[in-house]
């Protein structure tokens, strides 16, 4: 596939005592990594850098084989507890898109923000590519994906898409980030951008993934961004798998319905129940990936978990692997009714992080039943105590219980992460 | 016929459908006037409440949320209804639900009358809301797997039936259950809320006003004083006399006990003249004279036109 360029042939993860060589991989909205290593006798050799790349290597020896086998070890755990996946696992290669040749995302691509100081800065990487502002001084190119966004003073967005489109690079564009397109208009809304998109998109037939509206709070809060109805790009893009959005204002999916798409990501900072019915009334055969910031009710939300009934049910989406309800004010309510759910036991990861999540969530998700298929918790920023913590991470499953260093449980004064 | 939720809405009611009818999304039928609907209705959510809607066709169809909040005259609703979530809250003449009734929540709140239970249904996986639900006696021992259960203001429940699960709360507060089944044990407790531990929810006779007061909680050292009651409270507690005087009854006092980032508890404590029992009558902290709060108990904004000829 030609987004993965690792340097060394995908090795069958194994977690044996045997295991002679692991390869991982790791994509967020800073970067896309790779890190391998490989046992040889006594030493144990690494290689790591970024996608794409030839990477660095570095060799370390050791008394003997036992203890060069036991670092590695500890190296491995090091990294999976990071975030690291397995090379092998991350790409869903197995499944061949039914549009022939076309470029598929690996799964491990389709999560953004994976720690909540991540929102404070535009995103460096998008399906695991570079993503660059658009620049029409300078020439396109095809391997980098192109951020278009206004100044607060300027009106650059619209101009600039067109003058992208009319490049021959446009053509092989797998991707594009809208950023902040309100410029001098404070109540420009993403419709105007979204149609121009749709008018054009004759000339991006390569296109597989969208995210309308990396924009950070420096450039708009989050409850201020005007969206719009979404749902034209998925009747322009057939071939897209992958949507993503953030701002919650004028957000709609009024026809939602799409044969390919695998991933979509709604960032809020408060979901109107309107949206989540048109989730919970789609047709997306292939979705893989679901992730909705639910928010607060100070910016909009108005849903209860019941709204949710649906999703949980596992009637909808059969093939998810990923549930993501974050920034979720609610995430305690959330986490009692997930546990119960039929959904549970048929996806692999389950996030409930940036939400309000307390011990009384915690103790719901120890009675999380044995899945066969849940591999990993993410609860990053949350409000749970020590104790529970603990318990949480003796559950046979991967669980990120990690916090941003500024943030004080103790608080009475509680809230999601992205609001304000 | 299928329609947008908006042309259906106009077309039920002005009374203009009969037969089936597709709906997709939410039909808004709030406060709709007439007593029934179409037959052979399928949508997505139907919101109905403050309509005067006595029943529903025993073929709709809901795929995702009924929300029949403050029907006034619902009574019926058909056997084997399903959807997602069922919000039944403030019907106040609904006194028993559907046979093979399916849902995965379901809210009752304020209905006074529900008393009767399905032979047989399914409520599982969500939340099962009853509060204040006062005529109701007993659960039904089908009930599956919840998220939560809100049994908070059900003044004649007495217990909650072995073999059902919560994989989060129970709220007893106010009802009359006196201990969890073995098959939830050690599942968190909640009185009206808040959160509390097995003694304050099951061993109120253990609980001292010294430990009361030294809870640093307000909302929780409320519930404790109330399980305590306040006559014990007031009694155990190194109470202030702010007033006292003789009524029919013999002597009353008023009496302030402080608790901290809380208002003091200021209450009358007086003699059942006919029963020779003693009350702890609590009233606002702003009272400075027994009169005057035995006329606030009466309803007298002006304490002085409170001359009752005698008290009983």
């Amino acid at each position: 596939m030609r987004m993965l360029h690792c340097t060394a042939p995908k090795s069958k993860p194994e977690q044996s005592q045997t295991e002679m060589k692991r390869e991982l991989v790791y994509m967020d909205a800073k970067s896309s990594k790779f890190w391998s290593i490989e046992l040889a006798g006594n030493s144990h050799t690494v290689k790591f850098g970024r996608i794409g790349t030839g990477g660095q290597t570095a060799t370390k020896t050791f008394a003997d084989e036992t203890a060069a086998r036991k670092d590695m070890e500890k190296l491995i755990r090091e990294k999976l507890g990071k975030g690291y996946v397995d090379a092998a696992a991350s790409d869903s290669a197995a499944r061949k898109s039914e549009l022939g040749a076309e470029e598929q995302i690996p799964f491990i691509a389709f999560s953004s923000i994976n720690r909540r100081e991540e929102i404070s800065e535009n995103i460096g990487t998008f399906i695991g590519k570079r993503v660059v502002d658009y620049d029409p001084e300078k020439p396109a190119k095809a391997d980098v994906v192109y951020r278009f966004r206004s100044d607060w003073d300027e009106n650059e967005v619209i101009p600039n898409l067109k003058h992208f489109m009319a490049t021959p690079a446009a053509a092989d564009a797998n991707a594009l980030v809208l950023g902040a397109w309100h410029g001098d208009d404070p109540e420009m809304t993403s419709a105007e951008v979204i149609e121009v998109l749709v008018k054009e998109k004759d000339r991006v037939p390569r296109l597989v993934a969208i995210f309308v509206g990396d924009i950070v709070s420096e450039e708009n809060e989050i409850s201020w961004i005007k969206q719009s109805d979404l749902s034209p790009l998925l009747a322009a893009f057939p071939k897209l798998q992958l949507l993503r959005s953030r701002g919650g204002d004028g957000l709609e999916l009024k026809a939602p319905n799409h044969a390919n798409l695998r991933a979509l990501a709604i960032e809020t900072g408060g979901l109107d129940v309107s949206v989540i019915r048109s989730v919970c009334t789609s047709d997306f055969p292939n979705l893989e990936y679901l992730e909705l910031w639910l928010g607060t009710e100070e910016y909009g939300a108005n849903h209860s978990a019941a709204d949710l009934q649906p999703i949980f049910s596992g009637r909808l989406f059969p093939k998810l692997r990923y549930l993501g309800l974050r920034n979720c004010q609610r995430a305690d309510e959330i986490a009692a009714v997930a546990v119960n759910s039929p959904l549970i036991n048929r996806i692999e990861i389950f996030d409930l992080s940036l939400g309000v999540l307390t011990d009384e969530g915690a103790r719901a998700l120890l009675k999380l039943p044995s899945s066969p298929t849940l591999k990993k918790l993410n609860l990053h920023y949350n409000y749970i105590t020590p104790d529970l913590i603990r318990e949480l991470k003796a559950l046979p499953l991967t669980v990120d219980a990690s916090r941003p260093s500024d943030m004080d449980i103790d608080d009475e004064w509680r809230f999601v992460a992205v609001g304000e | 016929m299928v329609l947008s939720p908006e042309e259906a809405a106009r077309a039920i009611r002005g009374g203009e459908v009969i037969g089936p009818l597709e709906v997709s999304g939410r039909l808004d039928l709030t406060n709709l006037e007439a007593e029934c609907l179409p037959a052979g209705l399928h949508c997505y959510e139907l919101d109905a409440s403050g309509s005067q809607l006595s029943s529903l066709p025993s073929d709709i169809r809901i795929d995702g949320r009924l929300v029949l909040n403050d029907c006034a005259a619902l009574r019926w609703l058909p056997n084997a209804l399903r959807a997602g979530s069922i919000s039944l809250r403030n019907c106040p003449v609904l006194v028993q639900l559907p046979e093979n009734l399916d849902t995965w929540f379901l809210d009752l709140t304020g209905c006074h009358q529900f008393e009767n239970w399905p032979k047989r249904g399914r409520i599982q996986h969500g939340s099962l809301i009853l509060r204040n639900c006062s005529s109701l006696r007993f659960l039904p021992t089908w009930l599956g797997r919840l998220a939560h259960l809100d049994l908070a203001g059900c003044v004649q429940l007495q217990e909650i039936p072995e073999g059902i699960t919560v994989s989060s709360w129970v709220d007893i507060g106010g009802s009359r259950i006196s201990g969890l089944p073995p098959s939830l044990q050690g599942t968190p407790l909640r009185w009206r809320g808040v959160r509390v531990n097995e003694r304050i929810a099951f061993h109120p006779e253990e609980l001292s006003a010294k430990e009361a007061l030294a809870e640093k909680n307000a909302e929780v050292r409320r519930v404790m004083i109330e399980r305590m009651g306040y006559l014990r409270f007031a009694q155990e507690a190194d109470a202030k006399v702010l007033d006292r005087d003789v009524d029919g009854g013999g002597e009353r006092q008023l009496l302030s006990i402080n608790l901290r980032e809380d208002e003091p508890l200021v209450g009358l404590y007086c003699t059942c003249p006919s029963t020779q029992r003693h009350y702890f009558l609590r009233v606002p902290p702003t009272m400075k004279t027994c009169h005057q709060a035995a006329a606030w108990m009466a309803g007298y904004e002006d304490a002085s036109l409170y001359r009752p000829k005698i008290e009983t």
